[in-house]
């Protein structure tokens, strides 16, 4: 089965149907999950819950990338995941859209910074230093991080680096592992 | 029935969403939140929908406040408020949109207004009709590993491998099948559904966009 086009750049019907599927997927098994967090977020210890389960959230991003391998596959794969979530289960209504653009963005920019070139463990790790930055950097305005004691602020930017580095690094190396072995795709 | 066109609710969406982001006002929040249910309200939305969905955010908000409250700096009072209101303002500018659009009128106007291609288009609206399957396929993959004695973690890459194949599968067949029904890529196609979008809805966001910059900055509201 062939489903990367050789071109780098050129989208295919197939790969906007498969980014949209894999979207669909993510927003049911995280739907299934979520009751933990709202568990947590509905105490002060939200900004806690916000950054440790941030990294499930930007999953879809680095996922996208790994997988299809193109330029622009994470931006998009986490715009489709932010839609398809505010479409069909959010509470987060208008955030949800803008703020998976910026999670894309953040991804985006640690495979730019390979060059397109290294989809594995350095493109990844270069795109988990990346989103957390940038992510970081929105949530300073769009969730009043800035306005938290700096001690507060640190412990949440560590937090956030763990998380995304577990789920969108180490989980995401581990999934493309399982797919490169099971020899669906062929680059 | 005043029915804005869904792009145009997009973009009102995505405007104002992006100014309440950087705007640290309650009343501005308030009026926000005010005009999207107005609007919400003359479409004849799912009551018992929009009664959930505050239901479901009451929650967050409450420990949105809490949080500045025991942890913020400066006017925490007047910041707890602030961002516990903004979550209603982002929660009601979404709802104005998913509550009063269908995703495939959204992704019709979308198409013709805002230059989406046909890929895109045609390629998401045929995932979209997947939602049903894909929700029964992660029960199939729950309960087959069950079946085993295995429970798959959402922090193990199992589950997630199982919905990349499942993913792999289908959008391979649907767009073999879309192909063998006509549908070329690239190509011009003839639009049997015309979706009308009167000039002077443009204007809409652009006033409202300004107008929401301008009252910020000049009166600088509670």
């Amino acid at each position: 089965m062939q489903t990367v086009n050789e071109s780098k750049t050129k989208w295919s019907l197939r790969d906007v149907i498969f980014l949209a599927i894999i979207a669909i997927f993510f927003g049911v098994i995280f739907e299934v999950w979520s009751v933990a967090y709202y568990a947590v977020a509905a105490t002060p210890l939200k900004p806690y819950a916000n950054d440790l389960t941030l990294g499930v959230w930007l999953m879809a991003a680095p996922l996208a990338g790994a997988i299809l391998q193109k330029v622009g596959s994470s931006l998009l794969g986490e715009i489709l995941a932010a839609a398809v979530e505010m479409m069909l289960f959010s509470s987060w209504g208008a955030a949800n859209l803008i703020s998976g653009f910026v999670q894309g963005v953040g991804t985006e920019l640690g495979f730019a910074a390979t060059g397109y070139k290294n989809w594995g463990k350095l493109g990844l790790t270069f795109s988990v230093i990346t989103t957390t930055i940038i992510t970081f950097i929105w949530d300073l305005f769009n969730s009043g991080y800035a306005d938290y004691k700096p001690s507060l602020m640190i412990t949440l930017f560590i937090i956030r680096l763990i998380s995304a580095g577990f789920f969108g690094g180490v989980l995401v190396y581990y999934i493309q592992k399982l797919v490169a072995k099971s020899g669906v795709l062929k680059h | 029935m005043f029915k804005l066109n869904p792009t145009i609710l997009v973009a009102i969406m995505l405007g104002i969403g992006i100014e309440t982001s950087f705007v640290r006002s309650i009343i501005l929040n308030g009026v926000v939140v005010l005009i999207s249910s107005v609007y919400l309200l003359t479409q004849r939305p799912n009551f018992k929908l929009i009664g959930l969905m505050i239901l479901i955010s009451f929650p967050l908000a409450f420990g949105t406040w809490w949080s500045f409250i025991a942890f913020g700096t400066g006017d925490t009072h007047h910041l707890a408020l602030v961002y516990a209101t903004r979550l209603y303002a982002y929660l009601f500018l979404g709802a104005a949109v998913t509550l009063t659009v269908s995703v495939k009128d959204l992704l019709t106007s979308l198409n013709q207004h805002a230059k989406v291609s046909n890929t895109f288009t045609y390629g998401l609206l045929a995932a979209f009709n997947l939602v049903p399957r894909v929700r029964r396929q992660v029960q199939i993959i729950r309960y087959a590993g069950a079946l085993r004695g295995v429970t798959y973690r959402l922090w193990q890459p199992q589950i997630y491998f199982k919905a990349i194949l499942s993913a792999l599968h289908w959008s391979d067949d649907l767009a073999i099948a879309m192909t063998s029904h006509g549908f070329s890529e690239g190509f011009p196609r003839t639009q049997t559904v015309t979706d009308h979008l009167p000039r002077w809805q443009w204007l809409l966001p652009v006033v409202l966009v300004l107008l929401y910059l301008l009252v910020a900055i000049i009166f600088k509201p509670w």
